[in-house]
């Protein structure tokens, strides 16, 4: 029996964008931690049985080992604020060219506390982007991308794929070397391990390309249209680095023409590519009232907080400087519990379908078709 | 159409001192079912990779004369200007899934030539059928089993339509059923559809019955190209059945066991020596009750296993019964929920992946590098005694990299089997390997072992067992089904190996020729 997801790659878009939202408005880490068990929810709920589906747990792992290192880094280098909780025996002042801080030395309550309640939403802004990656078909999303950017887009999707492969490959190598010789270890592993890792990785990477190109990838000569959208995007990024220059050296009215003309020109480059291509799409999947429904419950979640932000004077930032607990709205957390409603429509299992399309079973729940029915025809 | 003409063909790497193809000349006619075989490093991949332009489009290097399928040059083409004429299928079919969704990568070629969309929906209904595999529409490549996976890779190929199907070793990493599986799939596009079908193999048992035509190849040349029972008669890797044709001088040779039990049916053979079995040694490695449990699923139950001096132990079972993960276990990787292994001495293990393991700059180094983890560097005889074992002798300088798959493979247990462990756990070693290069690791296994040594191997290749197991353990769901001596166990199989089906009681090729020898 297959699994099939009933709800569509851009309705969990929508949870994703909802959810950074509030952790962008609310970095409280109360309100976070909200968000962070909503996004554990969605994953054990709809987590796909994919490999990047499987990385979860070590992308949110690695995001809190980033976390953490940077609360170290903090902590060792901002002093005199506040009293010390702990010293170092040790303390180094960077020369002046590099800074002139000073690493070592105290660590202090109000420093160590604030570097945490600031990296700690970063840490949950990571886990929800790798919530929705697993959650998500990356092919599916692919189908809604503007067609001029539709190679683009695919080797987006590629390059992220690599992700949970190369973790998995360097886990192997490790222990290919260490199989090797029967338990024994020795200094210099990294260098052991990376060398295969890249080596492999580049052969399966050729391998894809040679796959793609024999599968017809990029089988057409660019039209002149196409040739055209080029040139028009070139142009376009050309007067947005232009304008980018011109903010930097203060002459604001010509940077903003040059944003204004370099942003038309990537849009109107865009239209122009995605009329010359002729690239047909299989089967895009229609967006359900289910759908419509969820993405209505999670566009609640920034609407109250950006509601209550706006309309009362609770906090929503939490830079603690003594430990003690982060303030609490019981509004807010009751609208970010909005965010839990993908997991209310669980993936179902669907018949296994043989044969050709008048044999197909086409089920309904209500009046709404679900498996197969729900794909385009 | 579904003609492949090669004409002159010549092909050269960047950078390669020798041609890697000579003097190809080659016709296959529209419908043909074409059989290439050779050494490792024999040029057959690089022959099927100039069928559809990757040679020398995407690869560079130097060529001369030409290549047309089904009228179009290679030249004058690039591989995406003949994805409708020739479907390209390589050896791990995982290294070609774009999209982590079955139909939609099946799909994938169609979405790229601007087929209408009533169209593709009319051909991947197709292909699904053609291949068995509708019930996978919805699944992910990743979740389904090595059989299932080359189904949908071929699937993928054959979506445009091509009228030539061009494979290398499609079947080196499956088990017996998933090879089946596949074969018969290429036997029903070959047919019924009229394709033509180009496979390149090393397990030949099972593909060569099926093949109109045979092409040998050696040193990047054409040697033989006919019927395979004739092309196949004096390779050292062709099925024993074959084999055992060329021995009492059948004509035509056998392709199958059934024509051979018909054969041997009118042939005197002599008595079968008496089977001495050597005394089981001490213990190397015993392990008891050995649950084991990843992620949530329980892979191994109750297993209990022992090594001991002089056994060569071969696990069998099909894709997904554990094997793997029970070496893995003994050899100290992956942790037992229940049960306890006793290890007497070092257990090293060579995975599946070869190219786990690589990292030196050279084949020699990689042996070094064994040496030098262990604290024992130099041993310059060590590693060139280890080389010409294992027939690298002469790639000694070469980059690992460079290396054929079969090539890499025997690499990957030589620079292991330097290390000295007492006992050996090889993955698959056979996969992607020649008929020598077979030949070279079974002398290798037996040395350690009559040495005081030990192996453990996972393997579908039932031919390698009954060459070289003293027992053989057979593992199903997890739980171990059948063990004990290699002939009891392998007598009572559906895939026992192919002289115990037509000559019982002699188990391999090698036992009827010493018997009959004089």
């Amino acid at each position: 029996m297959n699994v099939e997801s009933r709800l569509h790659s851009l309705t969990f878009s929508v949870w994703a964008f909802g959810a950074a939202v509030c952790i962008y408005a609310a970095p409280n880490a109360a309100y976070v931690t909200v968000v962070l068990l909503a996004a554990i929810l969605v994953v054990e709920v709809h987590g796909r049985d994919a490999p990047l589906a499987r990385s979860f747990p070590l992308v949110v792992g690695m995001a809190a080992a980033f976390g953490l290192l940077r609360v170290v880094l903090t902590v060792l280098t901002t002093h005199g604020i506040d009293r010390a909780v702990f010293t170092f025996p040790f303390d180094v002042t960077m020369p002046r060219f590099l800074g002139g801080f000073t690493l070592g030395g105290t660590v202090e309550e109000s420093v160590l506390l604030r570097a945490l309640a600031e990296t700690y939403p970063i840490v949950v802004f990571i886990a929800v982007f790798a919530a929705w990656s697993a959650v998500v078909s990356h092919a599916e999303l692919l189908r809604y991308v503007p067609r001029a950017f539709h190679e683009l887009g695919l080797s987006v999707t590629i390059a992220v794929a690599f992700v949970p492969t190369t973790l998995h490959r360097i886990r192997a190598v490790g222990e290919a070397e260490l199989a090797r010789t029967g338990g024994v270890r020795r200094r210099g592993r990294w260098l052991r391990t990376a060398l295969p890792v890249l080596e492999t990785g580049l052969e399966q990477a050729i391998s894809l390309s040679e796959s793609m190109d024999a599968r017809g990838y990029g089988h057409r000569e660019p039209s002149p249209a196409e040739r055209r959208a080029g040139w028009l995007a070139f142009l376009g990024v050309a007067a947005l680095g232009g304008g980018l220059v011109a903010l930097v050296s203060q002459a604001d009215a010509p940077a903003a023409a040059l944003v204004v003309f370099g942003a038309v020109t990537l849009v109107v480059g865009a239209a122009t590519a995605s009329r010359a291509i002729t690239r047909t799409r299989y089967r895009p999947r229609r967006v359900l009232p289910a759908d419509w429904v969820v993405m209505a419950i999670c566009a609640l979640a920034p609407a109250v907080v950006t509601a209550v932000a706006l309309g009362t004077d609770v906090a929503l930032v939490w830079q603690p400087a003594r430990l003690g607990r982060p303030p609490l709205n019981l509004a807010v957390v009751a609208g970010l519990t909005a965010l839990v409603a993908p997991a209310l429509f669980p993936p179902r299992a669907v018949p296994v379908l043989v044969g050709t399309d008048a044999d197909r079973p086409v089920t309904h729940v209500g009046d709404e078709p679900v498996g197969e029915a729900a794909w385009a025809r | 159409m579904g003609t492949l003409t090669y004409r002159g063909f010549g092909f050269q790497y960047p950078d390669a001192a020798h041609d890697a193809l000579s003097e190809i000349d080659l016709v296959l006619e529209a419908g043909d079912l074409a059989l290439v075989v050779g050494a490792s490093g024999s040029g057959k991949s690089t022959l099927l990779r100039a069928a559809n332009g990757i040679v020398p489009h995407s690869s560079g290097g130097r060529c001369t004369g030409m290549v047309e399928v089904s009228g179009r040059s290679t030249r004058s083409h690039v591989p995406r200007q003949l994805t409708d004429v020739v479907g390209f299928v390589q050896q791990d079919p995982e290294a070609q899934f774009v999209v982590d969704h079955v139909e939609r990568d099946i799909v994938f070629s169609l979405e790229n030539l601007g087929r209408p969309e009533h169209e593709m929906r009319r051909r991947v209904e197709e292909v699904l059928d053609a291949l068995a595999i509708a019930h996978l529409r919805d699944r992910a490549p990743n979740t389904l089993s090595g059989g299932e996976r080359q189904r949908v890779a071929i699937a993928g190929a054959l979506a445009s339509s091509p009228s030539v199907l061009v494979l290398d070793e499609p079947t080196s990493q499956l088990d017996p059923q998933g090879a089946d599986d596949v074969f018969a799939a290429l036997t029903r596009l070959n047919t019924e559809l009229g394709t033509t079908v180009v496979v390149a193999e090393h397990r030949l048992d099972r593909v060569a019955p099926l093949a109109d035509r045979a092409i040998m190849m050696a040193d990047g040349r054409i040697t033989d190209f006919g019927a395979p029972g004739g092309v196949l008669a004096d390779y050292p890797g062709a099925p024993p059945v074959v084999r055992l044709g060329h021995l009492f001088g059948w004509n035509p040779r056998p392709l199958t066991v059934k024509h051979a039990r018909a054969l041997i049916a009118h042939t005197e053979l002599p008595a079968a020596p008496p089977v001495v079995l050597p005394a089981p040694g001490a213990a190397l490695v015993e392990a008891r009750g050995l649950d084991v449990v990843l992620g949530g699923r329980p892979v191994l139950r109750a297993v209990d296993i022992d090594i001991r001096q002089g056994d060569v132990v071969a696990l069998l079972g099909r894709n997904g019964a554990g094997k793997t993960t029970l070496l893995r276990v003994l050899a100290g990787l992956t942790d037992a929920r229940r049960g306890s292994v006793t290890r007497s001495g070092r257990v090293a293990y060579v995975p599946q992946d070869p190219n786990a393991l690589l990292y030196a700059p050279t084949v020699r180094h990689e042996l070094r590098a064994t040496l030098r983890l262990l604290g024992r560097p130099g041993g310059e005889s060590a590693i060139d005694a280890m080389l010409a074992a294992h027939g690298l002798g002469e790639y000694g300088d070469r980059h690992p990299r460079t290396l054929s798959g079969g090539e890499r493979q025997r690499l990957a247990v030589a620079a292991v089997a330097i290390g000295g462990a007492e006992v050996l756990a090889l993955d698959e070693p056979t996969r992607g390997m020649d008929g020598p290069s077979r030949a070279a690791l079974e002398r290798m296994l037996r040395a350690h072992t009559a040495a005081g040594g030990g192996a453990v191997l996972a393997t579908h290749d039932v031919e390698l067992a009954a060459r070289v197991a003293t027992r053989v353990v057979v593992l199903g769901a997890g739980e171990v089904v059948a063990a004990g001596e290699a002939r009891e166990v392998l007598s009572g199989s559906l895939f026992a190996p192919q002289m115990l089906r037509v000559a019982p009681p002699f188990l391999t090729y090698e036992e009827i020729e010493e018997a009959v020898a004089p």
